[in-house]
């Protein structure tokens, strides 16, 4: 397993070499001119424009400038984001917590309701909960996070008041930057809780629960809608007949027997799962103003901040690897006939 | 990907427009703007946009301050008068500026304000000079050119000569030698000098002040400024926190300002780009104030505690459209054949009078007023907007009118445009839709005219309409100007002297325009100045180098509880952001 382990983390570097060429490669079809557009945001600067692609060395060979980066990233430089305001690993540093906090909140939940509601819908099948089940999957999937966000948003914080948009409350803003809090985590709700900061505690967490709830309704119907599938298909298989004729109660046929078979699409699906929420999810944290890492990821993006963009890909590549790493290993903890080997 | 998170928005809207009864003050110490703009750097030096610029104005203190309201009478702030003729702190020539410095000022770290500290401040905003940085708003007027380095950006011989002659100091005096007069200096002085602490800066590894260093921090990085992200000023609000992970300032008032300390305790800035979140931390009384565009007026309307303070004047012209004389037709798509043949247009298309006229007529300036603008504003009839000296209200100006626009087109090319037709494409920044209206009643009228003209409108994204742009490849293009400063000069000089930023573009040169715009900046009575800028406004008019279209207002919404705001369409983000000092909870 070790060995597997690491073989499969020696390919990271390529990894993260191969995305970070390619992107400069395609990078460099945009014009010197365009790529000073990060830098340009108002008429008045217009004049100064050469002077700006100058300044950042926009007209040198791509491989020169691929050179200067890569260099920089030896020495554990990754640059400077224009959108984040602050260089590439402080950005990672400060906007993936946030995002990681949201999934881990998010990511326990949806695997909970969508394997549970997963196979009672299949085990009722064409039964009212089924019926209920599939319609509040399909009405979760078809929904864009946009109008559930706002429509959570209108609701609850809007004319409840209960759950506000951000991060946190102005109070909680000035606790959390005094001297005197300690950041042991960096993860803010856990940071709270050793800190002994109960109040805000609980600010944090209210800030969360809207954008948690949208990204729960909207992710649970694929996990739920696989489940189902997947038990269906497994409890239609001869050795649950077999365990059914022998006798066995339903719920160790369910449980025991059709269940671990039927999770192992659900690992895969959960770690992809998984990778999406950690990567950010943009609508809901643009909707909440929450601040993470894919609201970061697009505006880098969306300007051309080479460094930024780049930054959030080499992010994304490494949970990728990681998360498949983690799904890989996990199959042998579902189904002992698989073995993970060098 | 916002648009439709806007339309849901809007549709929704309506939902809870009814839902609150008026509220009572909510967190009457902490004022909350929310905002779309992202601060650049907190280097008064360094930074060239609105929203750094907000938190500058209130954190910092310039020489001069504009009286409330007002861009043309100045009060002093860290200067203890107003240099003029008349108390002759303004030499006959008009080239010597007098200035005292007020003493008893504190920094916010504690330490006294001196003159040097002033002086050091000016020459390190003329020294700093980054690319597309503010400096040449004062490297201009002060050493007569518009950057510390030349086109092979290297640093030019005799600037440092030339600044220590430009600024220097006579005891407790700040003495600001031109090289030539320049009208508007007192009104650049009084938004471009912010005063920084010397000590406080060089105790955090800038600039000494020596000859010897000066080069070192010339055209620098934004990060390695101290005060890029930190901030020792003297005014009203001392900066707490900028995070830039929540896109959130936080100020805090300053207790020991030279002046009455502010009324407010606490002001938080913050950037939240989906309008119905800041729609709704409105409506909840988390914030109070909002920035909203005009067509979302509608939406704003009716809350309940909810102020809109309509019909307020700015210091823009936009949008305006730009014809280009001699477009670059090499890989230039945009001109179709690149011939008069019905299919393209020949690189010089527009240094035809009659086409430039023919598109002037062609526009339908009273329906964009109505449509776009909902009514508000009024057309302009030249590039000085009227909120400023200069502007000649009773100008010609042009409308629409379809026959006289066939007479031009008919004209145009001596009469082989209206034949054989043309063919070319107007592009606009995506997401920009006034510029997009613009295009669209081009387009519609032009075509209207004759089935043989053709316009192609195309939305591209900035990075391409910039790179597009400055290689002079639009055949047209709309854009447009907000003021660095309240005076004439900063439109005249951009719009439509030959060597401003968009004549260059649009390879437009006519040596009377830039007469004209050099007399006037150089003109100290503003009598003489207004008859310049006339003659100015009616070449122009003459000519149709551009086409203006609004004198365009804003419009402010806030809870009612917010008292003391005023309105100064120079402030930063105006009339959104504000100057806090006067403002209140109540």
């Amino acid at each position: 397993m070790l060995k597997f382990c690491l073989k499969r983390l020696a390919f990271l570097p390529l990894v993260m070499f191969g995305v970070t060429f390619l992107l400069f490669f395609c990078l460099q079809f945009l014009s010197p001119e365009m790529r000073a557009s990060l830098y340009i945001k108002d008429p008045r600067q217009l004049s100064q424009l050469e002077a700006v692609i100058e300044k950042y060395g926009l007209r040198k060979p791509m491989p020169v400038q691929y050179a200067i980066w890569l260099k920089q990233v030896v020495r554990g430089d990754l640059g400077y984001s224009e959108t984040a305001k602050m260089p590439v690993a402080e950005a990672i540093r400060a906007f993936f917590p946030a995002t990681f906090e949201l999934t881990l909140l998010t990511f326990f939940p949806i695997l909970i309701v969508g394997v549970f509601f997963g196979v009672l819908s299949a085990v009722y099948k064409d039964r009212l909960v089924d019926h209920i089940t599939r319609f509040v999957a399909i009405t979760g999937y078809s929904l864009p996070s946009f109008v559930l966000g706002l429509v959570l948003l209108m609701v609850f914080y809007g004319r409840l008041h209960w759950f506000p948009p951000g991060r946190y409350t102005l109070e909680t803003d000035m606790l959390v930057h005094l001297d005197s809090f300690r950041h042991y985590t960096g993860l803010l709700t856990l940071d709270c809780l050793l800190n002994r900061e109960g109040g805000a505690f609980v600010d944090v967490v209210k800030h969360m629960i809207l954008p948690a709830c949208t990204l729960l309704y909207i992710s649970v119907a694929l996990l739920l809608r696989i489940t189902r599938s997947s038990m269906l298909e497994e409890l239609s298989k001869d050795y649950v007949r077999t365990a059914r004729a022998k006798g066995l109660p339903e719920r160790v046929v369910i449980r025991k027997h059709a269940l671990a078979n039927a999770l192992i699409p659900v690992v895969t699906l959960s770690s992809l799962l998984f990778i999406g929420l950690l990567g950010g999810v943009v609508i809901t944290e643009t909707v909440f103003d929450f601040p993470g890492i894919g609201r970061w990821g697009v505006q880098a993006a969306q300007q051309l901040d080479v460094p930024g963009v780049l930054g959030s890909t080499m992010l994304a590549a490494f949970l990728f690897v990681m998360a498949n790493l983690i799904s890989d290993m996990l199959y042998a903890v579902v189904d002992p006939r698989i073995r993970v080997g060098g | 990907m916002l648009r439709p998170i806007l339309v849901v928005a809007l549709a929704l809207g309506a939902l809870s427009s009814t839902a609150l009864a008026a509220l009572p003050v909510k967190n009457p110490d902490a004022y909350t703007y929310l905002t779309i703009s992202d601060a650049d750097s907190l280097d008064p030096a360094y930074s060239y946009d609105t929203a750094s610029h907000m938190v500058i104005l209130n954190v910092y203190e310039p020489l001069f301050q504009f009286d409330r309201g007002s861009t043309e009478k100045l009060i002093p702030l860290i200067a203890e008068k107003v240099p003029s003729r008349e108390n002759g702190l303004i030499s006959a020539d008009g080239r010597t500026y007098t200035i005292p410095v007020r003493k008893g000022v504190k920094f916010h770290d504690g330490t006294p304000m001196t003159v040097e500290d002033v002086k050091w401040s000016l020459l390190r905003f003329l020294l700093l000079d980054r690319a597309a940085g503010p400096s040449s708003l004062l490297l201009e007027p002060l050493l007569g050119y518009a950057s510390t380095r030349g086109e092979d950006g290297k640093i030019l011989p005799n600037v440092w000569q030339d600044a220590n002659k430009a600024v220097s100091t006579q005891g407790d005096k700040l003495i600001v030698r031109l090289p030539r007069p320049y009208a508007p200096i007192l009104t650049i002085l009084a938004s471009w000098s912010p005063v920084l602490s010397k000590s406080w800066a060089v105790k955090n590894g800038d600039w000494d002040g020596t000859e010897a260093t000066w080069q070192k921090y010339n055209n620098p990085s934004k990060e390695t400024s101290p005060f890029f992200e930190r901030a020792n000023g003297t005014g009203p609000f001392k900066l707490e926190r900028w995070d830039r992970k929540t896109k959130e300032f936080i100020l805090t008032r300053n207790d020991q300002y030279w002046r009455a300390p502010a009324k407010i305790k606490n002001v938080v800035i913050k950037g939240v780009n989906e309008f119905g979140t800041r729609k709704l931390m409105l409506q909840a009384g988390d914030a109070d104030a909002i920035y909203a565009d005009r067509p979302l007026l509608t939406q704003l309307q009716g809350i309940p505690g909810v102020a809109i303070i309509d019909d307020l004047p700015t210091l823009e012209m936009n949008p305006v459209v730009f014809f280009t004389y001699r477009i670059n037709a090499i890989g230039n798509s945009f001109l179709g054949s690149g011939q008069l043949d019905g299919n393209g247009i020949p690189a010089d298309f527009f240094s035809d009078k009659d086409v430039r006229k023919a598109f002037a007529y062609s526009f339908d300036y009273k329906g964009f007023i109505n449509d776009v603008m909902r009514g508000k504003g009024t057309q302009a009839t030249g590039a000085i907007p009227k909120s400023l000296p200069g502007h000649n209200p009773n100008g010609r100006k042009y409308a629409l009118d379809k026959k006289k626009a066939e007479e031009h087109f008919r004209k145009a090319w001596g009469g082989k445009l209206w034949e054989q037709g043309f063919k070319f494409t107007m592009t606009f920044n995506s997401g920009n839709l006034p510029r997009q209206t613009v295009c669209q009643i081009l387009k519609r009228n032009i075509e209207g005219l004759n089935p043989k003209f053709k316009i192609d409108v195309r939305a591209v994204e900035w990075p391409t309409f910039l790179d597009a742009y400055k290689s002079s490849k639009l055949p047209i293009f709309v854009m447009g100007w907000n003021a660095d400063y309240p005076d004439p000069h900063n439109f005249a000089f951009p719009l439509l002297h030959s060597k401003g930023d968009y004549p260059t573009t649009q390879k437009f040169k006519n040596p009377e325009f830039d007469r004209l715009v050099e007399e006037g900046n150089a003109q100290t009575n503003l009598a003489k100045r207004k008859t310049i800028y006339a003659k100015l406004q009616d070449l122009a008019f003459e000519e149709a180098p551009q086409l203006y279209i609004v004198d365009a207002v804003r419009y402010r919404t806030q809870r009612d509880w917010v008292k003391g705001w005023f309105h100064n369409p120079i402030f930063p983000d105006s009339p959104y952001g504000s100057y806090f000092y006067t403002i209140s909870k109540e």
